[in-house]
């Protein structure tokens, strides 16, 4: 530690040292527990295959690998929509206006996880704002039931899943030279036909990698599903924690564990490749 | 012209309209919860038939809110010191360090950041349980340094890689030790970053449930778990009252964040 | 001339206090290749982007084939242009770049292929068909845009500074294509730049824009030669300025006064000087000669040589005043003088009285 990494920098050739402390930090803590993890998956409760075995066979999970998914692509496809429009607005409107709905995205993402999640408890429940809007409008006779099942669900998660689908859009636009939609438009382009012949395909690198994202993060996402979501309709990683922490299956929790991990990981990778890597955006 | 606003014509009100129901979207909880930590109504009736501060008594009345933001406070800070010194070290050796399979290292470094972080709760949980660690303020510490480590490197890598190492050389050759010129001229230099750092650590620390509630002992709880056990069992407007500080400190820190930004502009 | 084409009709662009474009009147007829030529801020570009629908104007009008164009929203105008910036569409192959005005008109795919591949004949990109715009160099890829902007027979070609972010060389090369191109399509186009030489290189005629202004319209020859203001006799070519007092008027010419008390009579006068008033006399380097002897010319003044350059084919000479002014003198090859000249000499610039031109402050 004592070389320095000013004039001597051509001596940091092997200057792991300094990456060491947080190394073995993640070794320690982060890739043995996990393997751990996934080895009990295979010897518990005997060595084989049974724990993978069961989770492919039971109706009980192929319905929760399907809820996972379709809630993950729901969400995608939902926040994927609501986020083109708004990252476009957050490039060409006004300064002040465009600063207004930045700081509402920003405070969106920021603000407790918790906080947000309970205030959607409470909108969403039968006696909720949301449902008394919408039967003294007469758009409904009765409460819709909105929460504990997957409506509510994919509500709480594309609130929360947004702001990580506009960003990566809005930077992508933000690049795009205003000068070629003028070109466009000059060359004869309506603006339908600049938007789905010019805009779109220009921002399909920002929507790419914002869906790739939103889907990750939804997929093994815990704690909206866990509160917005009924018992019946249980996601992955609720499941996960409950067959570890409730039924002490360690097993199969973690043979649920190693396929969430690795379709995780596959699409982790699938975006480094085709995108790069992400950003700072938490 | 999509992208310039004024020659939008209609397309600018149906762009505006679809940005005005998203920002109610996005603002409807959080209001929400504001004006409902301040209603009397227990059972959360909107708008409140009246208005009182009952619900902030009662949280301030009650230890145990108290203990456990003091509790996810101190784990915050310490997780933070110890995410940006470990995301420094690293950042250093990642951006200036010399060696095989670097990028692989760095990819691996950001890993934690998009494993599920249910995953990694179940699996510290079942370690911390064997070697004694469960339920203990070094075991929190520990865990979240683990998921809060790759956006402190990731803030900090940014940083530095911005910055020319010539100028570090150009300091020493000014006749600064090697050591001052880290100091005086490459410290300062990437400050933003470490401060980025710092507050994207204690944040994730802060906000962090899931691995908290696999931790968290009766004795040792940080607010998130405290908040999650009172959810589950009824909707009180308590927590309406402690979501609104947390609202108010997220306010307070994007408005801190915002100022320094401008500092550094000016 | 005919009726004109493109009738620009006191133009007129503010934005808040800013004046950008002031009152421009011109008259563009068909087939023309007219340039805008001044400064950054000149009102040049506002102009163009007004007629490309870019802006509108805050008052006046603009006719194309005797209709006003501003009710027409851009991509109705049916007008091609080349940017300064590079904006091929670069999710788009040269081909379908080229492709796109076409395709949205829904043109049918036969008349499709063959224009396309009629535009990049005429600007010699067949074989880049299949590039993308990345891989392309910048002077291709404003090549490939200029074949964008004529595929569809535009009435009108706007180019704004289209070759400013190329290198001299190439841009020269690239100049000699528009010209070729201007030739055989017979399009109207309109070119905005700051640099006289393009302008001059390029132009049928060259509108000069000042501060918002068209100062004076005209073919390069006739703005060099007969400069109706300083600023024009200072943007085109090269010259020098020399400080005078008017001493009399009459009929377009003055007679005037150096500051040394030196006399010269009859020197054409522009703008309106009355006697007594300052003025300043142009002189251009390339039309003024140097001798040994003052004796026998209509005009001469006496000065002393402060630097000498050789520059190949010329030398160009810097000089000083017996007031301070300084000015220089191009000496072509064939000149002795230009062999033996040396600093500190002293030795006299001489011009024809009718060849400078007195331009009242």
């Amino acid at each position: 530690m004592s070389s320095t990494f000013a004039l001597a920098r051509p001596r940091m050739r092997k200057g792991t040292g300094m990456i060491l402390p947080a190394l073995v930090l993640l070794l320690a803590f982060f890739v043995v527990p996990v393997a751990l993890l996934l080895s009990r998956s295979v010897t518990e409760p005997e060595l084989g295959l049974q724990n993978y075995r069961e989770l492919l066979a039971s109706g009980t999970y192929a319905k929760i690998f399907f809820n996972t998914f379709l809630v993950a692509g729901l969400v995608t496809l939902i926040t994927a929509l609501l986020a083109f429009p708004v990252a476009w607005a957050l490039v060409i409107m006004p300064r002040l206006l465009a600063g207004l709905l930045f700081a509402i995205v920003l405070l969106s993402m920021w603000t407790n996880l918790l906080a947000r999640t309970y205030a959607w408890m409470v909108l969403l429940q039968q006696t909720g704002l949301i449902n008394r809007t919408l039967m003294q409008f007469g758009l409904t006779s009765e409460p819709i039931p909105l929460v504990n099942n997957l409506t509510g669900v994919t509500i709480g998660m594309v609130y929360i899943m947004l702001p990580f689908m506009v960003l990566p859009i809005y930077g992508v636009i933000r690049k795009i030279d205003p000068a070629i939609l003028q070109a466009a438009a000059l060359c004869g382009a309506t603006r339908l036909q600049a938007l789905g012949r010019v805009l779109l395909p220009l921002a399909v690198p920002g929507i790419a990698s914002g869906a790739l994202m939103v889907f990750v993060m939804s997929l093994g996402y815990f704690v909206t599903p866990a509160l917005l979501g009924g018992t019946s309709n249980m996601m992955l990683a609720e499941m996960i924690a409950q067959q570890v922490q409730s039924l002490v299956n360690w097993g199969l929790g973690g043979a649920a564990a190693f396929i969430l991990l690795v379709v995780t990981l596959s699409l982790y990778a699938l975006q480094l490749r085709l995108i790069g890597e992400p950003k700072g955006t938490a | 012209m999509l992208l310039t606003f004024e020659k939008m014509g209609a397309w600018r009100w149906g762009l505006g309209l679809i940005c005005a129901l998203v920002a109610l979207f996005l603002l409807l909880p959080i209001v929400f919860i504001i004006a409902l930590s301040f209603g009397d109504s227990r059972w959360l009736i909107f708008p409140p038939p009246g208005w009182t501060l009952r619900w902030y008594e009662e949280l301030f009345a009650d230890p145990r809110w108290i203990e456990s933001a003091l509790t996810s406070a101190k784990i915050g800070l310490i997780v933070t010191v110890f995410s940006v010194a470990l995301g420094l070290l690293a950042s250093i050796g990642l951006v200036r360090g010399r060696f095989k399979g670097k990028a692989v290292l760095r990819t691996f470094f950001l890993t934690p950041m998009v494993l599920p972080v249910v995953i990694l709760a179940v699996a510290l949980y079942a370690l911390f349980l064997r070697i004694g660690l469960s339920g203990t303020l070094v075991g929190f510490v520990i865990a979240h340094v683990v998921i809060a480590l790759p956006f402190s490197i990731i803030a900090i890598s940014g940083a530095l890689e911005t910055f020319d190492p010539a100028i570090e050389d150009a300091a020493v050759v000014c006749g600064a030790s090697p050591w001052e010129a880290r100091l005086r001229v490459t410290l300062p230099a990437i400050s933003h970053g470490l401060f980025s750092a710092a507050i994207f650590s204690f944040l994730i620390s802060w906000d962090e449930v899931v691995i908290a509630i696999f931790m968290a002992s009766p004795t040792l709880q940080t607010l998130p778990v405290r908040i999650w056990g009172t959810l589950r069992q009824d909707l009180t407007p308590v927590i309406a009252a402690a979501s609104t500080l947390l609202v108010a400190l997220t306010i307070l820190l994007m408005l801190a964040a915002a100022l320094l930004r401008k500092g550094k502009k000016a | 001339m005919t009726a004109p084409y493109l009738h620009f009709q006191a133009v007129r662009k503010t934005y808040g206090d800013v004046v950008a474009a002031d009152r421009v009147d011109l008259e563009v007829p068909k087939g023309e290749f007219m340039t805008f030529l001044g400064p950054s801020g000149s009102g040049k570009s506002t102009t163009l982007y007004i007629l490309a629908g870019f802006q509108e104007p805050t008052s006046g009008d603009i006719q194309l084939g005797g209709r006003s164009i501003l009710p027409v929203p851009s991509h109705k105008r049916n007008i091609g242009m080349v940017f300064q910036r590079y904006t091929l569409f670069p999710h788009l192959s040269v081909r379908e770049n080229v492709a796109f005005p076409l395709r949205v008109r829904r043109q049918s795919q036969a008349e499709i292929t063959q224009k396309v591949g009629r535009a990049l004949e005429l600007v010699r990109l067949q074989e880049f068909e299949e590039r993308m715009p990345a891989q392309l160099s910048g002077g291709q890829q404003q090549r490939v845009a200029l074949a964008r902007a004529l595929v569809y027979d535009p009435p009108v070609l706007l180019m704004d500074e289209p070759l400013s972010a190329l290198d001299k060389k190439l841009r020269e090369e690239i100049q000699l294509e528009i010209r070729r191109i201007h030739q055989e399509t017979g399009v109207t186009i309109l070119y905005v730049t700051h640099d006289q030489e393009e302008a001059l290189r390029l132009s049928d005629r060259i509108a000069v824009f000042n501060a918002g202004r068209i100062e004076q319209v005209g073919s390069g020859q006739h703005l060099y030669d007969q400069p109706a203001t300083r600023f024009v006799a200072d943007f085109i070519g090269d010259s020098a300025f020399l400080s005078a007092e008017i001493e009399s008027v009459q009929g377009g010419q003055a007679a005037m006064r150096f500051p040394d008390g030196t006399r010269l009579g009859a020197v054409p006068l522009h703008g309106a000087g009355a006697p007594g008033q300052k003025a300043e006399l142009l002189l251009r380097p390339e039309r003024i000669g140097l001798s040994e002897t003052g004796s026998g010319e209509t005009a001469a003044l006496e000065v002393t040589i402060t630097d000498v350059t050789f520059l190949g084919s010329s030398t160009d000479v810097r000089a000083e005043t017996a007031w301070g002014e300084g000015l220089f003198v191009r000496l072509p090859f064939s000149d002795p003088l230009s062999q033996s000249v040396r600093r500190g000499q002293r030795l006299w610039v001489s011009w024809e009285a009718n060849g400078a031109h007195l331009f009242a402050a």
